[in-house]
């Protein structure tokens, strides 16, 4: 039985979008409305070897196929285990996928150059602590090969927009909780990368980071920027996301318009995630 | 607040009888044999009379000082370096060595052998000789040998070898016949009317301090200390009293007293390796015995 | 290499930035200080002794410093998860790898650079003289042999999964072919056929760290080595490092983050 509740539109083909040069041009030449995919995943399966004696292999991701279009923000949900982040961590070229492919501009993720164009921001993650934000920004342009002129411009508009310019001479270790998380999505955006890939990128941060996360994703989206994020916030997704793909034990459930979903299944993205999970209170 | 002050007043009793405590214990601590805290050496605060073994190594870092560095390990051939050669110099050992000393590395068994070769000294030199090539070193550079004799004699106070090997380097070689003295006398408190460190005080007084009267004193002193110490064993170590006998025998022909040279010369022949050359000398002094005053 | 030299410079701001360096010169300095105010019989010229101890020093600080900063590295990175957004960047396994143990070496030889630097000071204040040549070929010699050493610890810290256990096995035999190295084919010859050959076999595989220890000419004044054999060891050391950071690479590559 298939339980796919696919509602968007097939996947469009990959377009060879990494041969094309930084930036938006590569939507000129195309039908007016064709949005060329960033990331393509087809048949993806991801096995885990456990390291107990006996045990079986565990299946994390089960034949997933999808597509991010260029230019929207997708919301990639599902309950813990689902498989969202051994999908990224394919994505990242962090894990090899056991089959499948998955593409990033039409570049195989295994690549490396497929990462040229892309940000990351991890759900927590300690930064180096004996540099300071400045060094730390400086470090991975570098490694971006971005030219020193061009990379001290960058470092300055990204320290501006996570508001760190205050304290980019200061050691990372000093730096409260939420300041990392800012140094991180500084890091993230340091290439000026037309697809940013977050995982939980509120998570732990008090409301008025929340808020200047999602106001950072929406301006990112008025760039024209592709945002393909993780998140357990269900409202937070709703208002930023033009699109989401529910997984659940491994396989993904749905995926579609966040507008087209509510009207299919006649209830919120809320309600609908619990439904695909197995949630079923008297209520709903 | 009436806890309070009972915390207090216990906390100044308990103190008073911890100091009460300590002062008694300490006259008993201070006279007490096994109290390594007498010694400032923290190797024996750490672990006391096991630091001794560690003096023999340091005594043979002193002969790998005396070779430049170049000294056998216990996998190359040892048989040459059997005696310390600043032991056997110094005159205070019998010569036991078997090997060829200038080559103990033998004949390479392959090619990383050969290679490594160029890496450490494998040249066999003496310092008092000029250490390295001869003409690269000095023959005061022999003093290099000391700061291991020192912490050797540190470590094991109660080897009196270490102290008659450094005495005869720093007496005969470095000039510092004081430094020599004090040495002595230093061992002479660890082990009371030792003969070989009366004989090597002997020879500073007669050989640097031309003192005959307190060199003959001592080393008839000497002689008495190792018919007390060595004389009783089943197998006495002979080659200290030869060696007392005979600088006594030669100091009493300096001193003109023939007979009791000769004396001395027959009771050193009993003992020596080579008494033919003993006899040799009796035979040249018993005629100048009858002739009073005569030229040595 | 640009991604190699950036990870590097990021090792080498590690160690400026950590104690370890400075607390260990420090301890270096004091100990050599302490040592050379010691007085043996009113002899002021007596130097060997305190050269001896200062490049034992040296020698132990420059492994410890080695071996600590390698082994820590990639687990740090992992433990850290700082490993997650530099892999997200467009740089290769081998690059990260290679950026790693350069960045080690070279922090390590700048370090010795100020070791040697102060044996020198100490040397020259009691010999009055100033080896340059035999100075540059023990630093030399050092800094390959620890490269050796570098590359050893950094395939210790992707096969074993804790860096005590890898600072342990590395720091035990770089001790034991320090030691014994030299001498196993003797210790071969002595034994049966069988476990000679193995023994033969473990003589020519392992690196022969030994050979670069040169403290004993330094101490004792010899001649120079001839520049030809010297040559020849660095060379034999690089490649030996090469081989090793080869291993690790293929270790690595297969290595999968979660």
């Amino acid at each position: 039985m298939n339980t796919m509740l696919e509602t968007s539109k097939p996947a469009a083909p990959a377009r060879g979008a990494a041969a094309l040069p930084a930036g938006r041009d590569q939507l000129n030449g195309n039908p007016v409305g064709f949005k060329p995919d960033v990331i393509t995943i087809k048949n993806l399966r991801i096995e885990y070897r456990s390291r107990e004696l006996g045990s079986q292999k565990k299946l994390a991701v089960k034949d997933l196929s999808l597509s991010v279009h260029a230019g929207e923000v997708f919301g990639f949900l599902g309950p813990n285990g689902a498989g969202k982040t051994s999908t990224m961590n394919v994505l990242l070229g962090f894990v090899p996928p056991t089959s499948g492919t998955a593409n990033i501009f039409g570049v195989n993720v295994q690549q490396t150059i497929a990462r040229q164009r892309l940000g990351y921001l991890p759900e927590l993650t300690y930064y180096y602590k004996f540099l300071t934000a400045e060094e730390l920004l400086r470090f991975y342009s570098r490694i971006f090969g971005i030219e020193k002129a061009e990379r001290e411009r960058r470092i300055d508009a990204v320290l501006k927009l996570v508001e760190l310019e205050h304290a980019r001479k200061r050691l990372i270790k000093t730096y409260s909780k939420g300041m990392q998380q800012r140094v991180g999505l500084a890091q993230a955006l340091i290439n000026n990368p037309d697809l940013l890939i977050l995982d939980e990128p509120t998570s732990g941060l008090d409301p008025l980071g929340r808020m200047k996360v999602r106001d950072i994703i929406k301006r990112l989206k008025n760039e024209g920027k592709t945002v393909f994020f993780s998140s357990h916030e269900l409202g937070e997704v709703e208002t930023v996301c033009d699109r989401v793909a529910i997984m659940h034990e491994g396989e993904l459930k749905v995926a579609g318009r966040v507008d087209d979903l509510a009207q299919q299944h006649q209830c919120n993205l809320e309600q609908l995630f619990l439904k695909i999970v197995g949630y079923q209170p008297e209520n709903l | 607040m009436k806890t309070n002050r009972a915390f207090v007043l216990l906390g100044v009793l308990l103190l008073v009888v911890c100091t009460g405590l300590a002062a008694s214990l300490d006259r008993w601590f201070m006279g007490w044999q096994g109290n390594r805290a007498k010694n400032f050496n923290p190797l024996n605060v750490a672990i006391g009379d096991g630091q001794k073994i560690f003096a023999g190594q340091f005594y043979r870092k002193a002969d790998v000082y005396f070779h430049s560095g170049m000294y056998p390990s216990i996998f190359d051939n040892n048989a040459s370096f059997k005696t310390a050669h600043i032991g056997e110099d110094a005159g205070a050992t019998g010569s036991k060595n078997q090997g060829d000393e200038a080559n103990y590395l033998g004949k390479s068994h392959d090619i990383v052998e050969q290679f490594s070769r160029n890496f450490f000294p494998s040249h066999h030199t003496h310092l008092d000789e000029g250490g390295v090539a001869g003409e690269l070193g000095d023959k005061s550079d022999v003093r290099e040998i000391l700061p291991w004799l020192k912490i050797a004699q540190e470590l094991d106070p109660e080897e009196p070898l270490t102290y008659t090997v450094t005495a005869y380097w720093l007496r005969s070689r470095m000039n510092k016949p004081h430094e020599a003295e004090r040495l002595l006398r230093e061992g002479l408190k660890a082990l009371p009317d030792h003969p070989a460190l009366q004989f090597e005080l002997g020879r500073i007084y007669f050989e640097n301090q031309k003192d005959s009267a307190r060199a003959r004193n001592i080393w008839e002193h000497a002689v008495k200390s190792w018919q007390k110490q060595e004389g009783v064993k089943a197998d006495p170590d002979t080659f200290i009293l030869e060696q007392i006998l005979t600088h006594l025998a030669k100091l009493e022909e300096e001193a003109g007293n023939l007979p009791l040279a000769i004396s001395y010369w027959e009771q050193a022949k009993v003992y020596a390796r080579k008494p033919d050359v003993i006899q040799q000398r009796i035979d040249e002094l018993a005629p100048r015995k009858l002739v009073p005053n005569g030229p040595p | 290499m640009k991604n190699s030299f950036a990870v590097a410079q990021l090792v080498i701001l590690e160690m400026y930035r950590r104690k370890d360096f400075y607390v260990l010169y420090f301890l270096t300095v004091l100990i050599t200080g302490l040592m050379g105010s010691v007085n043996f019989f009113n002899d002021p010229k007596v130097a060997r002794y305190l050269k001896e101890i200062c490049l034992a020093l040296i020698w132990i600080c420059g492994a410890f410093i080695a071996i600590a900063t390698t082994a820590r590295q990639i687990p740090a990175e992992r433990e850290s998860r700082t490993i997650f957004p530099l892999m997200a960047k467009p740089i290769t396994r081998g690059q990260v790898l290679f950026g790693k143990f350069l960045g080690c070496w070279v922090a390590t030889c700048l370090c010795l650079v100020a070791f040697y630097l102060f044996f020198g000071i100490v040397a020259a204040a009691k010999e009055h003289d100033w080896p340059v040549g035999i100075y540059f070929q023990a630093w030399s010699l050092h800094c390959v042999m620890l490269g050796v050493v570098i590359g050893m610890t950094l395939l210790g810290s992707l096969v074993l999964s804790s860096v005590a256990a890898n600072i342990t096995l590395s720091v035990v035999i770089t001790a034991g072919i320090l030691f014994v190295g030299r001498h196993l084919n003797k210790v071969a010859a002595q034994m049966s056929e069988t476990a000679g050959a193995m023994v033969s076999g473990l003589y020519y595989a392992i690196p022969h760290l030994e050979l670069f220890d040169v403290r004993d000419l330094i101490v004792h004044n010899w001649p120079l080595i001839g520049w030809s054999i010297w040559g020849i060891a660095v060379v034999y050391a690089l490649v030996y490092a090469g081989m090793l950071v080869l291993a690790s690479w293929l270790v690595f590559r297969r290595k999968s983050f979660q």
